[in-house]
């Protein structure tokens, strides 16, 4: 019983993060068709925001607060450096200017703060434990999906029920079409782009809180896990992008309490393997979307 | 209201438009008419902020509009419904309505108006207002845009083939709710390949040929010349 | 060879002959290695070129190639009695093999074009954001398997005990070779139709060109290039470790071809030289500014941030990069006939 307890709180916790990165890519995705690399390093700033937030008197919450908001600033500020300059040019164009961005900000936190680790504040709940059908569970980890849940039940509102939102949706599917009605494109693409940032933002904090420090490279894991999320769950669809971060997870999470070591470390290799895989039977990803990649 | 000075039109190296000139008059109902490849949509779209013209100039109310992007035109009282009858699938009827009222969203009492008016003139979307309009039909879905773009309280309307792939009998009710659209005031620029239909509607005609303006005059005039046909009819 | 091939060529092949003789004879044993690994990642670069240039998709998975190169090579080139310190686990039919590091660079080239030709055909009738993702996962797979192969690799840990073989002359021959090979791929058959595909992907395809093969033929040349490099490097470097072929080196290739023009062999080969003397130059100052503490704290990654900012200008600025669409003899010719 408590074995079962536990793996689902796990799987539930980690594809509650997984989900949140997935949809943070798909936004942007979705309605650009942009492949944001630079996706993970608003991870990073967050992260590092909350590093340099530590030696201030403030509570953790207001701390947490500021590093949500850097995190959509570095995602708005994203588009401005990298995608509004090159949007009408070629596809590769604009993917590669997201990569160097991505370089940018990596090599800014290490110029600017340090290569090695920094251990960032984190609130006294989080290393707090509960005991649940038998099994001794972090109490972050029940942290994460009551979060999740939230801020999935605040990104579907704003999806569904402001008009931003649908004019989002909108130009998702007929960019031109969204134009033509007076919606204008650049509101839509900052818009995108923050929530972006803003759910970067909110993974940071619990993402943090399982690691414990930031280091310049810690965008890379999110980034590739939202890839494999996005594929899974189709690169086009919101609820896909969902579905896929709680099925990465079920995946990660069963791989992690069956495999032998000597295989466990190619578990990269094999999940990686699998997104090859489903590309090739279905390039747009398992869950077929709405989008068609407009974008001028 | 609209006049059209000497546009040239491209894709790339390839000439959609060569020279176009055309004038409107406020309250008009005029016809562009042409084979395919003519030009006709090529000039709505520059004149919905889509494409940019190479030369030329694009004037409305005497001032010139050809710099301005698609989102600045619709503040400025145009509208356009593409001939791809594009309609936001996963969004419902009711949620296409509301978009296209987009730049007059805080206006909400003459949004619910113009609302109000749009199910009067089109009362089968009225019954549909919570479909998703991707499982309209597509006589539907072209009511729905044009009642979508009517939406943004137009002083010009452009339509593009709005009669394109649908049966007769809807084509009919199309062109009725055209003649009441006008008769509510607005200003409507037509594309048609319906030339028939299209001169009994409309008061004047503009005939569009390899990029150049064949022929022009009222479309009484223009229906009695049976030398235009051949180019029209293509 | 028509003749402005032929100058381009020989465009080419003067600034890598003059930096080689400069670098040989100035007499600072630093400018021979910034030169020798210069011309190293000219292949790279002109690997990447034969197929992002022709094909114009772009591929994440080049390094992973230079990196199998690097190791095939090394396999038979560290010598027998260091094997057992150096690779404990190496399967025993390795064991007793031992090749001329040329014959090792050959067989490494040759054994990462083989990896292409096997796992690449089935990638390349993607497009777009799928072919990026795809060929980004098989960075991240080919990656992990570096990292974890211990009998073969050392794991994550550093390979050493390689002979070093790789001399400035043999560097330099390599990159003449490669952009030879990248100006014929260019103007061949293959070369032609997979531009015209570029172009137009619906129109080609309409006119019966097989889009994965001549994709593949591109994947293929540019692995071959790849693994070449990996041979050469790791026979000049004599010790490294997996890292050496992730995302790092991958950003400075794509910055130099980025830069240089990715249509042109031309652009390839100028974007490797000055982003190759534009990073020394940054890393000379960098150097200097740390050991003169004229800043509280260690500089590290002022080069990298230059070069993303330089990608990204070039980018808006000049999206086709210095040389954009016409090689430098075609060019050259306009000039020498309006002069």
């Amino acid at each position: 019983m408590a074995v079962y307890v536990q793996f689902l709180i796990d799987v539930l916790s980690l594809g509650s993060l997984y989900a949140l990165m997935a949809l943070g890519l798909v936004i942007v995705y979705g309605i650009l068709k942009l492949v944001n690399f630079a996706y993970g390093e608003l991870i990073m700033v967050a992260g590092y925001s909350l590093f340099l937030l530590g030696g201030t008197p403030l509570p953790w919450l207001v701390m947490a607060a500021i590093a949500v908001l850097m995190a959509i600033g570095a995602g708005i500020a994203t588009e401005y450096a990298a995608f509004r300059p090159v949007r009408s040019k070629s596809v590769t164009a604009v993917l590669i200017t997201s990569f160097a961005f991505s370089t940018l900000l990596q090599n800014a936190a290490l110029l600017f703060i340090s290569p090695r680790a920094r251990t960032v504040p984190l609130p006294d709940i989080f290393s707090d434990t509960v005991v649940l059908g038998g099994a001794t569970i972090p109490l972050r980890n029940i942290l994460t999906i009551v979060a999740a849940a939230i801020m999935l039940a605040i990104f579907s509102f704003i999806m569904k029920k402001t008009v931003l939102g649908l004019a989002m949706r909108a130009a998702a599917t007929k960019f031109t079409m969204a134009r033509m009605l007076g919606i204008p494109a650049n509101l839509v693409i900052t818009s995108a782009f923050a929530l972006s940032g803003l759910l970067a933002g909110v993974v940071s904090l619990f993402w943090l809180g399982r690691i414990g420090s930031v280091v310049p490279g810690i965008g890379l894991e999110p980034l590739l896990v939202a890839f494999i999320a996005t594929v899974i769950g189709g690169m086009r669809s919101l609820q896909g992008a969902v579905v896929g971060g709680f099925l990465l997870a079920l995946i990660v999470t069963t791989f992690n309490y069956s495999l032998p070591p000597e295989l466990l470390k190619f578990r990269d290799a094999f999940t990686f393997s699998l997104v090859i895989l489903i590309l090739l039977w279905r390039p747009d990803g398992l869950i077929k979307g709405p989008a068609t990649g407009q974008r001028t | 209201m609209l006049e059209i000075e000497g546009i040239e039109l491209r894709y790339g190296a390839v000439k959609a438009v060569r020279d176009v000139s055309l004038r409107m008059e406020q309250g008009e109902l005029v016809t562009l008419l042409g084979a395919n490849g003519a030009g006709k949509s090529s000039t709505l779209k520059s004149i919905a902020g889509v494409l940019k013209p190479a030369r030329g100039t694009i004037r409305l109310d005497g001032q010139d509009i050809s710099g301005l992007s698609p989102e600045q035109l619709v503040r400025r009282g145009v509208a356009m419904v593409p001939e791809t009858r594009d309609v936001f699938p996963d969004l419902t009827v009711e949620e296409n309505l509301q978009l296209g009222a987009f730049c007059r969203r805080r206006d909400t009492r003459g949004v619910a108006a113009s609302r109000e008016r749009m199910f009067d003139l089109f009362p089968l979307l009225a019954e549909r207002t919570r479909q998703p309009a991707g499982t309209l039909s597509g006589g539907q879905q072209q009511q729905l845009v044009i009642a979508r773009a009517m939406m943004s309280d137009p002083r010009l309307l452009l339509l593009d083939e709005p009669s394109l792939g649908l049966a007769p009998v809807i084509v009919d009710r199309i062109f009725e709710m055209i003649v009441e659209l006008r008769q509510s005031g607005v200003t409507i620029l037509l594309v048609e390949q319906n030339a028939t239909k299209a001169l009994k509607i409309s008061d004047r005609s503009y005939v569009l040929s390899l990029g150049r303006v064949a022929a022009s005059g009222t479309s009484d005039d223009i229906a009695a010349r049976s030398d235009l046909k051949s180019i029209y009819l293509g | 060879m028509n003749n402005s091939k032929l100058i381009t060529f020989v465009a080419i092949v003067i600034p890598v002959l003059a930096v080689m003789l400069a670098a040989r004879f100035l007499g600072f044993p630093v400018f021979e290695r910034i030169a020798t690994l210069l011309f190293i990642n000219m292949i790279l670069v002109l690997g990447l070129q034969a197929f992002m240039g022709n094909s114009g998709i772009l591929s994440f998975a080049h390094i992973a190639f230079m990196g199998i190169g690097a190791y095939t090579s090394s396999l038979f080139t560290i010598p027998l009695q260091m094997r057992g310190m150096v690779l404990p686990d190496l399967y025993p039919v390795l064991k007793p093999i031992l090749l001329s590091p040329y014959a090792a660079i050959a067989v490494g080239a040759v054994a990462a074009m083989l990896v292409a030709a096997l796992v690449a055909y089935p990638l390349m009738r993607l497009s777009d954001a799928a072919a990026v993702i795809t060929s980004f996962a098989l960075l991240v797979v080919m990656h992990t398997i570096m990292v974890n192969w211990s009998e073969v690799t050392n794991g994550p840990r550093t390979l050493f005990g390689v002979p070093k073989a790789t001399t400035i002359y043999l560097a330099a021959g390599g990159a003449i070779l490669a952009a030879l090979v990248a100006l014929y791929f260019k103007e061949s058959r293959t070369g032609l139709l997979l531009r015209a595909v570029r172009d137009d992907e619906i129109a080609a395809g309409a006119m019966g060109a097989n889009l994965s093969l001549l994709r593949w033929k591109g994947f293929v040349l540019s692995a071959l290039f790849a693994g070449f490099a990996g041979g050469l490097w790791a026979h000049f470097i004599t010790s490294y470790q997996p890292s050496a072929f992730y995302l790092k080196e991958t950003f400075v290739i794509l910055g130099m071809l980025v830069i240089g023009g990715a249509g042109t062999v031309s652009g390839a080969v100028l974007g490797t030289f000055v982003v190759t003397f534009a990073f020394e130059a940054l890393r000379a100052t960098e150097n200097a500014l740390n050991s003169s503490s004229v800043f509280p704290w260690q500089l590290v990654g002022l080069t990298e941030i230059v070069l993303a900012l330089a990608m990204i200008a070039v980018l808006v600025l000049r999206p086709g990069g210095l040389i954009e669409a016409e090689e430098f003899g075609a060019t050259w010719r306009k000039w020498r006939r309006r002069g």
